[in-house]
């Protein structure tokens, strides 16, 4: 009879729902993982650092040469490995310094030229672009277009995947994907004290509400800037190499994506809101995860469409404030 | 002449075409707008060409039409370019700089995941084997060309009217316009609407060129693309989308001996001409001459 | 207007001119159209190793005398790119035929242009259905999918009888993937097999999180997949990782040791169709495994021994060519060569590393003989083997 189907029906559908749930987390926080470097830029100068997402790359490439390093048949450096391997700790902190330097090494090409002219926004916009065209390209060029994995115990013994066991179901979430969020959790809890808690905080707030002002009041606008390049590009390392371990790096452009989806994630949350940049990724990642696997080719524009409404109902995002405070 | 066609006649037909798209990207920027969206016009424009091609429903009307059926696709793709236009393009209007540039990016990125996922667009795969309106490539020279100089003859005197001061107006400054009685929803519009049209027109030119169709054909890439056009080339003047066009969709193939090295030139190309040229080519030629001028005047007059 | 005047030499200026010739060229040119970048590259690669181990031996005699020449253009893993380097060598380096191109999608949208233009093409890697119908001047060598992927659902079987439920998850936006599934199925059909979840991704995802999720949850025996080797892959080591025990049957775009890197020790077990052996006994096969073990020191993957069969028969079609002409290839028109090259191909038959096959009149290859890998990774996932199956 029906009615004997339907307690099962239930449990079943929690239990999926629990599965959606851990998949749209996990999708989640790899989108703000992403965008919380591209929201530390945009909240200073008001720009979108289309390199960002080649930055995000090079981290991940970083990681993976001094982790595992053998590059694969095409590109100039086919075959060539770097002659130590490091343990994937240190290779991620190197990695993630090496992005940070490159962040500051894309202000100088790319955005300080066109600051010293004041320059139409625009024009930073093009000029980022072209630097991740080229930076791209580059990488392209060295290792090739092909798939890059880290090797299973790149986290050491771990499990792979860690299962709950739900009503005689099991729901599943890769352990690599509970690390993602982990991280992005921790990195959140610091920028979020390093913000609003410190005096270098205080220096970028005040940088971000009016460079000329604040360089009137003494602050070294050029130093700071520089500074949160230099964060930017690490906290884009570090996302880069995590997420790389997860999907594998797929190529130069993998970085792309989430370059594109980014976009919508840090206008759902608010510009320069890191708390809501997160928030964003959550919320982008679970709507994603609950589209039904009918439909599930839609799914790539649940982000955009999240974008154009929030752009044309409420363009501040959800947390951020409309234009006032940025940080 | 025969052979230098055949072998070129691709290439010229694409920087023609690339024009077309660079000018549909200047229409909206005559008016201030910063919009990506033409790439998602130019695909629909191909849609419906494909599609009016190769589906059976239309073939009672090939079968009548032969060869007119094609600027009858052009023309369908115009209005429903327009239609779209009009429908995305007032609220999204109302959003000023970035978020602007953000919500036509958004409306590609929908527009495209649209036509992956529908089965009228053939799905992934796209559709195959469109019909074609010549028998070789280069004598689509023959419809991009005209409407290439068309749309210059248009636009110049476009600036030259009513409709072109308001853009100008609007584009320097808004409020200001608005004040003195020119409706800047009204104007921003039309741009970009003008914009879509051409953009859906050529895309619905460009399926038989390119023979098969897919969502591949409306990316963000091809928005950065025909920004790079405009920004480039400059985006003061028509000439400057042409210019860029040209210049930076022929590099690649100029370069193709250097392949891999040619996207790396391109992304060069776009840092030192934003950095350097903020008025584009165009720009830098216009100081170039005024330069020019000067120096001849003083080494001619006196004092 | 005199800036009208300016764009016009502009415009002009930018392009380049080139010269012509109307024979045959010296050495023969024959041209190679498949993906030298782009992630498709890792086909495209083993395609270029075959076709240049096929060069070098066949020009120790060449065709009587007269030896052929390569000539490549990178198709990149689009269909623009494909027309692109078709045409280049069609019209610019005036080759007899085309090898290529690596993928079915990109010969769907670039095949027509070559058969307009009464070029011959061999595709040495479609096997998609409908390919042949694109036009009298297209063949192949790849044999089709329904005739190789329903051998691996076999011997799955065989390996293990109690399977049941099935799962099928294949890229929607690939022709090959797409018609390659469509068989699939059918074979699931007929072996009375459950399937009772149909999956769908694009090649270029990376995170298939809700997809292996889904199979996990409808406690499947067996999974299909039909995508290429970085999707196909990736998704494989997911599945693996996420728990799923039961058996993989992977598709022709598992058939290169580029997926080894990507799933590591998860490719373990992976079955897989194929069309070639490294193992068959011809002298052909032999000459070119030899070659290949000189170069790379191992044995030969499927898409480089079809690769190598592709401008086998193109080049053993112009001894035949130049036998009906009785004249030397160079000094024929290069309009007529290509015509009766296409004819001369679909005669007789050849004995390759495929075995002995000949091409029927609509291009269609006959093979014999069809063989299932099982993919075998060492301990620490690094290197791999496809071991033949009996």
């Amino acid at each position: 009879m029906q009615e004997d189907n339907f307690p099962c029906q239930d449990i079943m559908t929690a239990v999926d729902f629990l599965q959606n749930f851990l998949n749209g987390i996990s999708i989640g926080s790899v989108y703000a993982i992403f965008a919380l470097g591209y929201t530390l830029v945009f909240s200073i100068l008001g720009i979108i650092n289309f390199a960002h997402s080649a930055v995000f790359t090079l981290g991940a490439y970083l990681t993976y040469s001094l982790a595992v390093g053998q590059f694969g048949i095409s590109g100039i450096l086919a075959g060539f490995r770097i002659p130590f391997q490091l343990s994937f700790p240190i290779s991620l902190l190197i990695g993630a310094v090496l992005s940070g330097i490159t962040g500051v090494l894309v202000e100088r090409c790319a955005f300080r030229p066109l600051r010293a002219r004041d320059a139409d926004s625009l024009m930073a916009l093009v000029s980022s672009l072209g630097v991740a065209l080229v930076a791209v390209n580059v990488i392209q060029y060295l290792a090739g277009s092909e798939i890059y994995s880290f090797p299973a115990d790149v986290y050491g013994d771990i499990r792979p995947a860690i299962m709950f066991h739900v009503a005689g179901k099991v729901v599943v979430i890769r352990t690599v994907q509970v690390i993602i969020f982990a991280v992005s959790m921790v990195i959140l809890a610091i920028l979020v004290y390093l913000i609003n808690f410190t005096r270098i905080g205080k220096a970028l707030r005040a940088v971000a509400e009016n460079t000329s002002t604040s360089s009137l009041l003494g602050i070294n606008v050029d130093r700071f800037i520089l500074y949160t390049f230099f964060l930017s590009g690490f906290l884009g390392g570090i996302a880069g190499s995590l997420v790389g371990t997860s999907f594998g790096i797929a190529g130069p452009y993998f970085g792309v994506t989430y370059g594109l989806k980014g976009l919508a994630v840090i206008v759902l949350g608010g510009m320069g809101s890191v708390p809501g940049t997160v928030f964003g990724g959550l919320i982008i990642g679970l709507t994603e995860a609950f589209v039904p696997s009918d439909y599930s080719a839609y799914k790539e524009a649940v982000a955009f469409a999240f974008l154009l409404i929030v752009l044309l109902v409420r363009p501040q995002g959800l947390l951020g404030q409309s234009q006032i405070h940025k940080v | 002449m025969e052979d230098f066609l055949q072998n070129n006649g691709f290439l010229l037909v694409t920087l023609t075409q690339q024009a077309l798209l660079a000018i549909s990207l200047y229409y909206p920027l005559m008016t201030g707008q910063l919009s990506v969206a033409s790439p998602g016009f130019y695909a629909v424009g191909g849609y419906i060409a494909a599609i009016m091609g190769t589906i059976d429903f239309f073939a009672p009307w090939r079968a009548v039409l032969g060869w007119a059926i094609f600027p009858l696709e052009w023309l369908i793709a115009g209005l429903v370019s327009a239609v779209l236009a009009v429908l995305v393009g007032i609220p999204a209007l109302r959003l000023r700089g970035i978020y602007l540039a953000l919500a036509t990016i958004a409306f590609v990125e929908i527009l495209r995941v649209l036509c992956l996922n529908m089965e009228i667009t053939g799905g992934a795969i796209g559709i195959f084997g469109v019909p074609q309106m010549f028998e070789n490539r280069w004598s689509y020279i023959w419809v991009f060309g005209p409407l290439l100089i068309i749309m210059l003859l248009f636009t110049w005197r476009l600036e030259q009217t009513r409709v072109g001061r308001a853009f100008k107006a609007v584009r320097e400054d808004e409020m200001a316009a608005d004040c003195m009685g020119v409706n800047p929803t009204y104007f921003k519009v039309m741009a970009f609407v003008i914009g879509a049209v051409l953009a859906g027109v050529v895309g619905a030119m460009s399926a038989p060129f390119l023979n098969t169709w897919n969502a591949r054909q409306g990316t963000f890439d091809a928005s950065i693309a025909y920004l790079a056009y405009v920004l480039i080339g400059g985006s003061r003047s028509m000439w400057g989308p042409v210019m860029g066009a040209i210049l930076l969709a022929a590099l690649p193939e100029i370069l193709r001996p250097l392949k891999d090295a040619r996207l790396i030139i391109n992304g060069l190309v776009l840092i030192i001409a934003s950095i350097y040229l903020p008025q584009g080519i165009v720009g830098a030629l216009q100081r170039l001459r005024i330069f020019m001028i000067r120096r001849v005047s003083s080494m001619s007059g006196g004092s | 207007m005199k800036q009208l005047v300016f764009f016009f030499v502009f415009f002009l200026i930018v392009c380049i001119s080139t010269t012509y010739a109307e024979k045959t060229g010296d050495p023969i040119p024959i041209g190679i159209g498949v993906a030298q970048t782009s992630n498709v590259a890792l086909f495209g690669q083993e395609q270029i190793i075959g076709a240049k181990i096929a060069e070098k031996l066949f020009n120790a005699t060449g065709v009587n005398g007269t030896k052929i020449r390569l000539v490549y253009q990178d198709t990149g893993g689009d269909e623009a790119g494909t027309i692109n380097a078709f045409q280049n060598l069609i019209n610019q380096e005036k080759v007899v035929a085309i090898v290529g191109p690596t993928l079915s999608q990109q010969a769907f949208s670039a095949d027509p242009i070559a058969n307009r233009l009464k070029v011959p093409v061999i595709a040495p890697s479609n096997t998609a259905k409908g390919i042949l119908h694109i036009g009298e001047y297209i063949g192949r060598v790849s044999a089709p999918v329904s005739r190789v992927a329903p051998n691996a659902i076999k011997q799955a079987l065989k390996q293990d009888s109690k399977i049941k439920r099935v799962a099928v998850l294949y890229a929607q936006n690939d022709a090959y993937s797409v018609s390659e599934t469509g068989t699939f199925q059918e074979a699931v059909k007929s072996h009375n097999l459950m399937l009772v979840s149909l999956q769908k991704f694009m090649t270029t995802d990376t995170d298939f999180t809700t997809q292996a999720t889904a199979v996990l949850s409808a406690n499947v025996d067996m999974v299909i997949i039909s995508g290429l080797a970085a999707d196909g892959g990736n998704l494989v080591k997911q599945l693996r990782q996420l728990g799923f025990k039961g058996t993989i049957v992977g598709g022709n775009g598992f058939n290169t040791a580029n997926v080894f890197p990507v799933c590591g020790k998860s490719c373990d077990g992976i079955l897989v169709a194929q069309a070639y052996s490294p193992e068959a006994n011809n002298p052909t096969n032999k000459a070119f495994v030899a070659e290949y073990h000189n170069l790379y020191k191992k044995d030969p993957p499927q898409f480089s021994a079809q690769a190598y069969t592709a401008v086998q028969v193109i080049a053993e079609a112009l001894r035949k060519v130049e036998s009906v002409k009785k004249k030397k290839i160079t000094q024929l028109e290069l309009q007529v060569v290509r015509e009766e090259l296409n004819k001369a191909i679909r005669t007789g038959s050849y004995i390759t590393p495929l075995g002995e096959i000949s091409l029927d009149r609509t291009g269609e290859i006959n093979q014999k003989m069809f063989y299932v890998s099982r993919i075998k990774m060492d301990a620490a996932g690094k290197v791999g083997n496809f071991v033949i199956m009996k």
